[in-house]
């Protein structure tokens, strides 16, 4: 009998090699989906045991005892992902075309939900580079140059944190969580550890995390890692690896916490630590949004608005009271499912369409019905729209920064959420509505698989929304005491109350009345697009009325100061800095000049003379 | 007091090094090449020398303990074949330079081999 905690992380990996080894069409697809579907499944044949007890399992591999362990963290967190992961694969049975990408996607899976159930750094690692390579692979099959951005920066990452976790076990001598918590817990009074190394170790796992989150400076693999891959997988890289980062956080949290308190202090009645993440989430929120909003491709849109959603995570992290924990958890999962939502729709559009650019779109919401709808709960879940499960999680987010008195903070907070509706409605302005052009007449609905997968992350969404509830109470288990309180459908914290079932009979309501209106208005007459006001003027087909580019133009222009800095020009410039300065000392040294080898035998020579070994 | 051996042996070492490094002929620098060896010859085969005693032929009242160290004699029969072999190697690698390029200044070939 294999462990079942096996069986959830490997399960997607083992499908994935055998759709990838039969390569049949029809078959892989399925092979691929019922892989992704086991570990859900398990996953929510466990949750009555998680709630009481912890599953654990451990083996050990080459003298390393790799540790698992779901609990009702880890469970949290592997049932974002595996929500996200049959929506990807239900997706990529429409989008992808070939096997490779099934095996890179689960692959990519396993190594996330492996993440998320490690307790010990070696299989943390482990898994957290398997899902650093397939993701990877998923982006170099189609774009070189943004796959090695995206893999150096990551590559980056995780030495930091091989680094960190070195220097970990050389104070600690242990390198799973459990013993390591304990130990940074009595070395808080201890001291062993200086603060220059605790700062240290801080500074290598905040790059290490910053860089899957997706923080400002080290997000800019983001955009292009995003864009360029199959945008059903895209649910998954958004969705779920990205939360990788925001877990690493959480862990840091879990494993020196205490410590950092201790070496750090605090600042202005913030824990210091903390206050570093909260700014850091908070810089990316602002940046990433008026990244997104000023965007002419619908990948890059949503790139840089993952980028900014994923900095509330942080920011609520950073917030640093329990509350601000349940804000950023809850975050998790709405982001997980309206952004997964997001990109599914974003497939569907271009699977359909073969259109990636803002200026060659319009006028589908006619012709994707199904999609739009599933757009439209996205959108009003992105944008924080009351019954939807992103407004319950920014509302505590929002609740967490004003009881911690962090002003500045929740103003940023506060101009993201004004931007992420600048963008959404750019989003559902320019593909939705307007003029269609001539050369989308023949576009069709998405495929079944693709709108199932879409069902899987709305519903979620709807449900959440209305019953955030629902989330919360699992979340008090979590952090292990009554956090939020209310039932289902309230949400209480110490500063005030939201009724979403309260909200949401005041909106049906409300659209009802409003419909009875509508309905009993004036008769109805249905006109073509082009008979429309312009200044008074007929309008032919020919005429292009829809602005389809450069929407925020005015936007763009007073930020044109700002818009001059760019980290991705900077990483760029450094990366052309590196390569000139490897080939001028590959030529300064491997010259081809017998005699320069002969000098550089000389020197060694030299050397050894001086040190006295000669 | 450093032995006039190892000074000299050392030396000659680093008069060969010098053609090595600085002369700008290929036949020059084969010549220090050869004299170098010929200094790492000496080295070793004085390190192995024991004061006052003599060859290490095992003879009429000569026992090994009237016999210089005999190991060093042994590597440096080892280390000139050595030396001759390469030298008469690079000797030739050397000829077909001088065929193909028409000059023997390693600056030269060089440039020219681009």
């Amino acid at each position: 009998m294999i462990n079942e905690l096996l069986i959830i992380i490997f399960a997607p990996l083992v499908a994935g090699v055998i759709a990838w080894a039969l390569d049949i069409k029809g078959l892989r697809e399925l092979i691929g989906i019922v892989g992704a579907a086991v570990p859900l499944a398990y996953l929510a044949k466990l949750y009555p045991t998680v709630i009481s007890e912890t599953v654990d399992y451990s083996l050990t591999i080459s003298g390393f005892t790799l540790q698992f362990q779901l609990n009702t963290m880890t469970w949290y967190f592997a049932t974002v992902a595996s929500l996200v992961g049959i929506a990807m694969a239900f997706g990529m049975a429409s989008t992808s075309k070939s096997s490779y990408d099934w095996l890179f996607a689960l692959m990519s899976f396993t190594g996330v939900v492996g993440v998320f159930l490690s307790q010990d750094f070696i299989s943390f690692f482990l898994l957290w580079e398997l899902m650093t390579f397939a993701s990877f692979m998923m982006v170099l099959r189609r774009n070189r140059h943004e796959s090695l951005k995206y893999f150096v920066l990551s590559v980056i990452g995780a030495y930091a944190m091989l680094i960190a976790i070195g220097i970990l076990y050389a104070k600690t001598g242990a390198l799973d969580f459990e013993s390591i918590r304990q130990a940074m817990y009595i070395d808080a009074s201890l001291g062993t550890m200086s603060t220059r190394e605790t700062v240290l170790v801080f500074a290598l796992f905040l790059t290490a995390f910053g860089v899957k989150a997706g923080a400002v400076p080290l997000h800019v693999w983001a955009p292009g890692a995003y864009s360029e891959t199959d945008q059903s997988y895209t649910t998954f890289f958004s969705g779920a690896l990205s939360k990788a980062g925001a877990y690493g956080f959480l862990l840091l949290y879990i494993l020196m916490g205490y410590k950092l308190y201790a070496t750090l202090g605090t600042f202005h009645g913030h824990l210091t630590f903390a206050y570093i993440i909260a700014w850091m989430g908070a810089i990316t929120v602002v940046v990433a949004s008026f990244l997104a909003v000023l965007q002419e491709d619908i990948r890059k849109l949503f790139a840089y608005s993952s980028v900014g959603q994923v900095g509330y995570i942080l920011l609520a992290f950073g917030v640093g009271s329990t509350l601000g924990l349940a804000g950023g958890l809850f975050h998790v999962l709405s982001h997980a499912v309206f952004k997964g939502l997001f990109w599914l729709v974003t497939a569907a559009i271009i699977l359909q369409t073969g259109k990636t650019q803002f200026k060659d779109m319009g006028g589908l919401a006619r012709k994707m019905p199904f999609t739009f709808a599933m757009g439209l709960i996205a959108v009003l879940s992105l944008a924080g729209i009351p019954p939807l499960a992103g407004f319950a999680s920014k509302w505590l987010i929002y609740e967490a920064a004003i009881q911690a008195h962090m002003p500045l903070v929740a103003g940023a907070i506060f101009l993201g959420s004004g931007l992420a509706f600048a963008y959404v409605v750019r989003f559902l302005y320019s593909v939705w509505f307007g003029q269609r052009p001539s050369d989308l007449e023949d576009v069709k609905e998405a495929p079944l698989p693709l709108l199932i997968a879409m069902a899987i992350l709305a519903i979620p969404n709807l449900v959440f929304g209305v019953a955030p509830g629902l989330v919360t109470e699992y979340l008090n288990k979590i952090l292990g005491g009554e956090v939020v309180g209310g039932d289902y459908y309230r949400l209480v914290t110490p500063t005030g109350t939201y009724n979403a079932l309260l909200v949401t009979i005041a909106l049906v309501i409300g659209i009802a009345i409003a419909g009875l209106v509508y309905l009993y208005g004036a008769r109805v007459r249905k006109i073509p697009v082009t008979n429309t006001y312009q200044s008074g003027n007929p309008v032919t087909e020919e005429f292009n009325l829809s602005i389809r580019r450069n929407f925020y133009r005015p936007l763009a222009e007073a930020l044109e100061f700002w818009l001059k800095y760019s980290w991705d020009r900077f990483y760029e410039r450094l990366a052309g800095l590196t390569e000139d300065f490897a080939d001028s000392l590959r030529q300064a040294f491997y010259n081809g000049n017998v005699q320069s080898y002969s000098w550089y035998l000389a020197i060694v020579l030299l050397i050894l003379a001086l040190w006295g070994v000669l | 007091m450093i032995s006039v051996y190892y000074f000299g042996a050392i030396s000659l070492i680093l008069i060969g090094l010098y053609a090595v490094l600085v002369k700008k002929n290929v036949l020059k620098m084969l010549i220090g090449l050869s004299i170098m060896e010929t200094g790492v010859n000496l080295l070793l085969v004085s390190v192995g020398y024991i004061s006052g005693r003599s060859a290490p032929i095992l003879s009429e009242g000569i026992g090994p303990n009237q016999a210089v160290d005999p190991i060093p004699q042994a590597l440096v029969l080892t280390a000139i074949v050595i030396g001759v072999a390469t030298t008469a190697m690079a000797l030739s690698v050397a000829m077909i330079i001088y065929e193909r390029y028409g000059t023997l200044n390693v600056e030269e070939i060089r440039r020219l081999r681009g």
